[in-house]
């Protein structure tokens, strides 16, 4: 078997494919579903629309659209945090993607959160700092969590459009030259910044939460640094995410893969699971509770659980033969991102026990809320790799792409576009 | 090495500003953090060895509040299985499955000295008064985010699931009847006196004192309330485990402590500000790394860089 040593430099549009496809439609009319019934629970109100109680106030709409989801989507702020903080520069070839499935993962998140909340028109308050209880952390989640994806997520997402628009509207093309790059340039340090200062924040915040649950949840997950082990968690997950839909996405559209990149991504995605397994054995040893690991009831059960799903897979990947062959890469991937999951949404569900003999189980209409906004998430990242530079490829598949154009799409004009350095979106200068 | 002014102050500031931000912000002490106790609390003693189980108490909430009429259990009203949207105050018996005395308990708001839901409240909407300590919830603010619910160690807070315009129901001490210097509807109807209102450190002295006259009635001779979650201004004296009637275990630091890492980080802000500070900084020397050899790129391959 030959072997081709790929290298992804930039961003390709996915092209020679159709835009619309079944499983597109699908994810829309999931979504077009969860839009209609939203309408539905907001007019019937949340009893008869959810299988939520007073005893169990939060459901899937919060513990995993919200809590879940967002670490599943923080690629944007880990995997940034190692390409620019820590400067690994070959990872820059893939923040257009992590950073495209935070945003897209952050807002369905929010949304689900809207539907979610029952009286979203008081929500106002949270431009007004004087009605803020500042200790609150579902405060600190409800300020910073929009206020992320709506400044720095969105600003980090704006490139490729940019990129888009210069040669889609010729009559923007000024505004982009004289007032849009030069104020990315200027600002993105200070956005970037921002883009890890924030999701510190919320991300902890999120386990900040359940301390309030006291003994309620079990000891296993209830601890001090329960907001340490949160952020912590989304700093993996957000690997897993990245490696999870880059995989995805090169399999079914049959782009290259970088296995080198790849493998950086999985190499710091172990080890980040290693320390952090360490650190939470240690602080369950600590608070002396390490018994109730060996309790072999149901919660000791799904400690190991989340435990082995973590460690195992990390363990396997160490070895850099296994990071390089993509089938194996994909499934520890997979049990990682699945782990990790189950890992945050354990403290407010699974590990938590409201009252002995209360149950909470999610209603089909919630359900489906739930999933409809997932695949919206999914649709419009799917509908965005193919009209934006986002998915990393070889310089080839520039070329590639546009000599397609000029062959498929003459009345693209490509010929009459400048392509001198002056002219183009440039945003290194 | 040598020096110049600017980098000397810029190594000084740089290392003296983070460390004495923490050492402000961080070695705060318990009792500074402590939220203000109010000034005159009033409060509410219920004994189970005086209540009847009349459910007198049940009605006349429901009347006062103007509560609809709690129907939950076909044919009989006001018998709902637990506090609930039409019920802020309730009667339960405690059945024990052996030969042991059986006991009635009177289940309400416990309006603690340090409640868990003001401090999970993220818009203040649940808020306790500096005065007479009662925690009441304001509609223009509530967002109906349920957190309420999910702190309150006592399951109190309710919330209305089946409306269009939700409201978070709990009782209030009966706030309006105490302005126009009534009693609250529960303590005004008993017959037996088993739930007295009055300010609290009368009904601590007076729990006491029946602990006093009769040892051993009551179970470890200790009023619940005292100290519980740093105390509720709702006091319950028992002659059966308090466990057993509902009354959880939840030890004597107030619930809210367990923010106080939280709270230290964020005070003032200083600490995220500082990390802000660090992260752009960071970023601003890597930025034009990053620009210099994305230009280099460019000559290398013709090709227009990407951010």
């Amino acid at each position: 078997m030959k072997h081709i040593i790929v290298r992804w430099q930039r961003g390709v549009p996915v092209y020679a494919v159709p835009k619309i496809t079944p499983f597109f439609v699908f994810l829309c009319a999931m979504g077009a579903l969860s839009i209609v019934l939203s309408a539905y629970r907001e007019w019937a109100g949340l009893g008869p629309t959810t299988g939520m109680n007073d005893i169990y106030a939060w459901g899937i709409w919060k513990t995993f659209n919200t809590m879940v989801l967002t670490g599943l989507g923080s690629g944007g702020f880990s995997v940034g945090i190692a390409a620019w903080i820590f400067y690994r520069r070959d990872l820059h070839s893939v923040m257009r993607t992590a950073v495209l499935t935070s945003f897209v993962a952050y807002f369905s998140g929010l949304v689900a959160l809207g539907v979610d909340v029952g009286r979203p028109w008081n929500f106002y308050q949270v431009l007004m700092p004087w009605t803020w209880n500042a200790h609150s952390p579902l405060l600190e989640v409800a300020v910073c969590m929009p206020l992320y994806a709506c400044v720095p997520l969105f600003l980090e997402n704006t490139p490729p459009l940019i990129e888009r628009w210069y040669y889609t509207w010729p009559w923007f093309r000024p505004f982009i030259m004289k007032h849009l790059v030069p104020a990315i340039r200027s600002t993105y340090p200070y956005v970037i910044a921002l883009a890890y200062a924030l999701p510190m924040m919320h991300q902890s915040s999120l386990g900040a939460l359940m301390l309030l649950g006291g003994s309620r949840v079990h000891v296993l997950w209830q601890s001090p640094f329960l907001p340490l082990l949160y952020v912590w968690a989304a700093g993996f997950l957000g690997y897993a995410c990245v490696i999870g839909v880059l995989m995805v996405a090169c399999l079914s559209w049959k782009r290259p893969m970088d296995m080198r990149i790849l493998g950086v991504l999985a190499r710091i995605m172990s080890w980040l699971i290693l320390t952090w397994s360490v650190f939470r054995f240690v602080d369950i040893l600590a608070r002396g509770q390490i018994g109730a690991a060996f309790a072999f009831d149901r919660f000791s059960l799904l400690f190991w659980i989340e435990t082995l799903l973590l460690v195992c897979p990390s363990v396997f990947m160490l070895w850099g033969g296994n990071r390089r062959i993509p089938s194996r890469l994909f499934q520890a991937d997979l049990l990682i991102a699945v782990g990790g999951m189950l890992y945050r949404y354990d403290p407010t569900s699974f590990a938590f026990t409201a009252r002995p003999g209360a149950v909470y189980f999610p209603s089909a209409i919630e359900a489906l809320i739930a999933a409809g906004y997932v695949c919206l998430a999914i649709a419009a990242f799917v509908l965005a790799a193919k009209y934006l530079p986002i998915l990393p490829a070889p310089v080839s598949a520039w070329h590639g792409m546009e000599h397609y154009a000029r062959v498929v799409h003459p009345d693209w004009k490509l010929e009459t576009h400048d392509f001198s350095h002056q002219n183009r979106p440039h945003f290194a200068n | 090495m040598e020096l110049t002014r600017r980098e000397a102050l810029r190594s000084v500031v740089s290392k003296c500003v983070p460390v004495a931000t923490a050492a402000l912000c961080l070695p705060a002490t318990e009792a500074a953090e402590a939220p203000s106790q109010p000034k005159a609390p009033v409060g509410m003693l219920y004994d189970t060895t005086l209540c009847i189980g009349c459910k007198a108490c049940v009605v006349a909430c429901a009347e006062a509040n103007e509560l609809p009429r709690d129907v939950s259990l076909d044919g009989l009203h006001q018998a709902p299985e637990d506090l609930n949207a039409f019920t802020k105050n309730i009667i339960k018996l405690y059945k024990p499955h052996e030969q042991s005395p059986d006991s009635f308990v009177k289940q309400q708001c416990m309006h603690c000295i340090d409640p868990a839901c003001v401090a999970a409240c993220p818009f203040k909407a649940l808020w306790k008064d500096d005065g007479n300590g009662i925690v009441a919830w304001e509609p223009s603010r509530c967002i109906g985010c349920r957190y309420c619910e999910i702190a309150c160690a006592y399951h109190v807070p309710k919330f209305e699931w089946d409306m269009i315009n939700p409201k978070i129901v709990k009782c209030e001490f009966c706030e309006p009847r105490l302005n126009k210097g009534y009693q609250p509807a529960c303590t005004s109807v008993c017959p037996t006196h088993a739930v007295i209102f009055g300010p609290r450190q009368d009904l601590l002295s007076q729990a006491k004192e029946r602990i006093e006259q009769a040892p051993d009635k009551y179970f470890e001779n200790r009023v619940y309330g005292e100290h519980e979650a740093g105390g509720t201004q709702v006091l319950y004296l028992s002659h059966v485990p308090f466990e057993d009637i509902g009354l959880p275990d939840v030890g004597p630091a107030p619930i809210p402590a367990a923010l106080k890492w939280q709270k230290r980080i964020y005070k003032f802000l200083a600490l995220p500000l500082l990390m802000y500070a660090m992260l752009a900084s960071i970023m601003k020397k890597n930025w034009i790394d990053h620009r210099r050899e994305m230009r280099e790129e460019e000559e290398r391959t013709g090709l227009r860089p990407q951010l």
